[in-house]
């Protein structure tokens, strides 16, 4: 009962957010982080449901993206019919990769992921007939309020979070945990694990071609580094995950925004409350904070949550 | 129960975000959007430099009609979707009343799309593919030559002097770098110049060799570089170590003409050219002032990047003190009436070709000499005779 409680409240609350906070500026941190929101969990169920870690999500990511900016420069065709189409072409990459890569397990997978996405950035580099090289594409925003864009990233983010609850809760997420206990194991059980694993890589790949659609739409500026970045986009999506707490359902969503939250308090330094000089130790200070996380919390901050009430708050673990 | 506090927890950080939000009182406020973390870094912080010192200056005179002109510096780490943010974080909550900066094109096109959708007006000051100031915007102004003009007295001691049959051009891949390339090859093809090869690497690269290695064996009569700073020192580093030896070696301005590519490089940059679209000898009112005030006060020596970041400044206050409000449309409208001296040149925005609000210059070239950067063509305007032929193995001491 308590549970329905707080969703419901959590609910009406997103539904009511953008009435309170009335600065575009906060509202853009906000709609960046439920952008965040889907990644992250699309490549939790991936990788911390199935236990595949990929180092490639800027892959999908970037198809998404590209797709809708082709689509617009192209062929003159609406932005928003290509975030319905972005998914499904990043899904169709999904499924191509998932054909080569699943023959490999462990680092090898990662690996794999990690040079395909690199692969797609340096071909959406070259090919410059189609996605004009660096020079990137640029299109018009449908709407100069942040507010249409809020309610869509909302919805997007809701989705994937419900769909990826449904299919935990389905015998799907069952085989998915199996696979990633103990492929062998589960393969001597009856389940076709190349099968599973690539229906957890389609709906990882799906969603987040959507977020790279929704990318495109919004910021209506892409160009190859920057959906295509291993840095900014593969591994912040595995930082999304790990801070916020792998194979946990809300986890990547808490992790989404303690992530865009604090790139953005040390980018400003401190929304300008501390020396200008703090900015610039920024990346440092932040590569700290993940190791710390990393180490002390290795469960992420939803997963190891008893563990920081008893440390932090000096609270009994009620749950 | 779990849950709760998972629920509670993401509701506390929007809060907050919300709650940090305090912004200090009056004065005009103008936005300046800078690298100032990243690769380009170093590029933000001679601009900073440089937009800080006239702030300084500016008010010290009285400053905008009696009101403080205060530059709030934001950092765009070099990222376009960064720049874009930060240019929103500027119009709504800082309120600014116009943008200036933006460094490389990526960034400043990002930005000069928030701009011209909001109808805040954005002066440009380095962001330099054609595109910034061709599409159409009217709320973009550009300080700077547009990248297809940076090659212009390149072009002129080309056929005058070096006469070269075959060129290869070298560019990183961005923006910048392939929009100079691609009008750089245009040039070639009208002066009758083969190129051989033009080829885009990946910025930040850590081994050139292996293009090097092909541009050696295609031998071309010149090399052209369109590089940012650790890629040039770079790249002429290793051309010395492989002897790559053409007749000349041209940089694309950028990372060529900065202080640190002198040092990086060492003595692989002595005798490199570079087109530049300033250099502190010229005779503009208070080019050489500049320059030593820099060079006084943050003990580094200052190039055309800084002479853009200063003029821009002075530009942006000019504009505001013939504003008839701070409205965005009477600081559009007098930005557009614009006609002014500046340390950087003439600046009177005007409409040519395809441009619209861009600012015409003429641009230059400089050699390395001795360590240092000598202007050598227009040969009327020279510190230095234009060293040619160059002996390299001589020049790189071998």
């Amino acid at each position: 009962m308590g549970k329905n409680l707080a969703y419901i409240i959590l609910g009406v609350f997103s539904v009511v957010l953008p009435f309170i906070v009335t600065s575009d500026y906060y509202l853009h941190l906000i709609i960046i982080a439920l952008m965040w929101v889907t990644i992250g969990s699309a490549w939790n169920l991936l990788a911390g449901y199935t236990g595949q870690v990929s180092f490639g999500h800027a892959m999908f990511f970037g198809i998404g993206a590209y797709t809708t900016g082709i689509f617009v420069t192209k062929l003159g065709i609406s932005a928003w019919w290509g975030m319905a189409f972005g998914g499904v072409f990043a899904m169709l990459i999904g499924l191509f990769v998932g054909w080569v890569c699943f023959r490999l397990r462990g680092p090898y997978f990662a690996l794999a992921t990690l040079a395909g996405g690199e692969i797609f950035r340096l071909i959406a580099t070259n090919w410059e007939k189609l996605t004009e090289g660096m020079v990137g594409i640029l299109i018009i925003q449908t709407f100069t309020s942040k507010m249409p864009y809020y309610y869509i990233v909302l919805a997007l983010a809701a989705l994937c979070i419900y769909v990826i609850h449904l299919v935990m809760k389905s015998k799907w997420g069952y085989y998915f945990v199996s696979i990633r206990e103990n492929q062998d194991a589960a393969e001597s059980l009856g389940i076709n694990s190349t099968l599973y694993k690539n229906i957890s890589l389609l709906i990882s790949s799906f969603f987040t071609g959507m977020a790279g659609a929704f990318y495109m739409n919004y910021m209506a500026f892409i160009d190859p580094h920057v959906v295509f970045s291993l840095h900014y986009i593969s591994i912040m999506a595995i930082l999304v995950g790990i801070v916020g707490g792998v194979a946990t359902i809300m986890g990547p969503a808490v992790g989404a925004f303690i992530m865009v939250g604090l790139q953005e308090t040390f980018r400003s330094a401190l929304f300008g409350f501390a020396p200008a000089w703090t900015s610039e130790v920024h990346a440092l200070v932040f590569g700290l904070l993940v190791i710390f996380v990393i180490l002390f919390l290795p469960n992420g901050v939803v997963g190891d949550w008893p563990k920081i009430k008893r440390n932090v708050f000096r609270m009994k673990a009620s749950s | 129960m779990r849950r709760h506090k998972v629920v509670l927890m993401s509701m506390l950080c929007i809060m907050g975000l919300i709650l940090f939000g305090v912004s200090p009182a009056a004065a005009v406020k103008v936005g300046i959007v800078l690298p100032l973390t990243g690769a380009e870094a170093k590029f933000g912080e001679i601009k900073k430099n440089s937009f800080d010192m006239a702030a300084e200056e500016i008010n010290n005179k009285g400053g905008i009609k009696g009101e403080k002109l205060e530059l709030i510096v934001e950092d765009d780490m070099g990222r376009p979707e960064v720049g874009r943010s930060v240019a929103e974080k500027l119009i709504t909550k800082d309120k600014v009343v116009m943008l200036g900066g933006g460094y490389s094109s990526s960034c400043t096109y990002a930005v000069a799309g928030v701009a011209q959708q909001n109808s805040v007006p954005f002066l440009v000051s380095t962001g330099s593919a054609d595109k910034i100031t061709t599409s159409g915007w009217d709320y973009v102004f550009r300080l700077n030559p547009p990248v297809s003009e940076y090659a212009k007295a390149i072009e002129s001691l080309l056929s005058e002097v070096i006469k070269p049959k075959t060129a290869v051009i070298l560019h990183e891949n961005s923006l910048f770098g392939t929009s100079g390339a691609k009008s750089f090859e245009e040039n070639c093809q009208r002066l009758g110049i083969k190129v051989l090869l033009r080829q885009g690497y990946e910025a930040g690269g850590i081994d050139f060799k292996p293009v090097l290695i092909g541009v050696k064996q295609l031998n071309p009569d010149i090399v052209y570089m369109v590089s940012y700073i650790m890629d040039a020192s770079l790249l002429m580093k290793q051309a010395k170590e492989l002897k790559l030896t053409p007749k000349m070696f041209i940089g694309g301005a950028a990372g060529f003409t900065m202080p640190e590519f002198k040092k990086n490089a060492g003595v692989a940059s002595e005798k490199v050219i570079s087109a530049t679209l300033w250099h502190q000898v010229l005779r503009y009112p208070g080019a050489m002032d500049y320059y030593n005030k820099y060079v006084k006060r943050f003990k580094t020596e200052t190039e055309y990047h800084g002479a853009e970041a200063y003029a821009a400044a002075y530009v942006i206050a000019d504009a505001l003190k013939r504003a008839k409000s701070y409205s965005r449309t009477d600081i559009k409208q007098a930005l557009s009436e614009t006609d002014m001296m500046t340390v950087f040149g003439p600046v009177k925005f005007i409409s040519y070709k395809n441009f619209k609000n861009q600012n015409k210059l003429p641009t230059y070239v400089v050699q390395w000499i001795d360590g240092e950067l000598e202007l050598v063509w227009p040969a009327n305007l020279a510190t230095k005779k234009f060293v040619y032929p160059v002996d390299w193995l001589k020049t790189w001491k071998y």
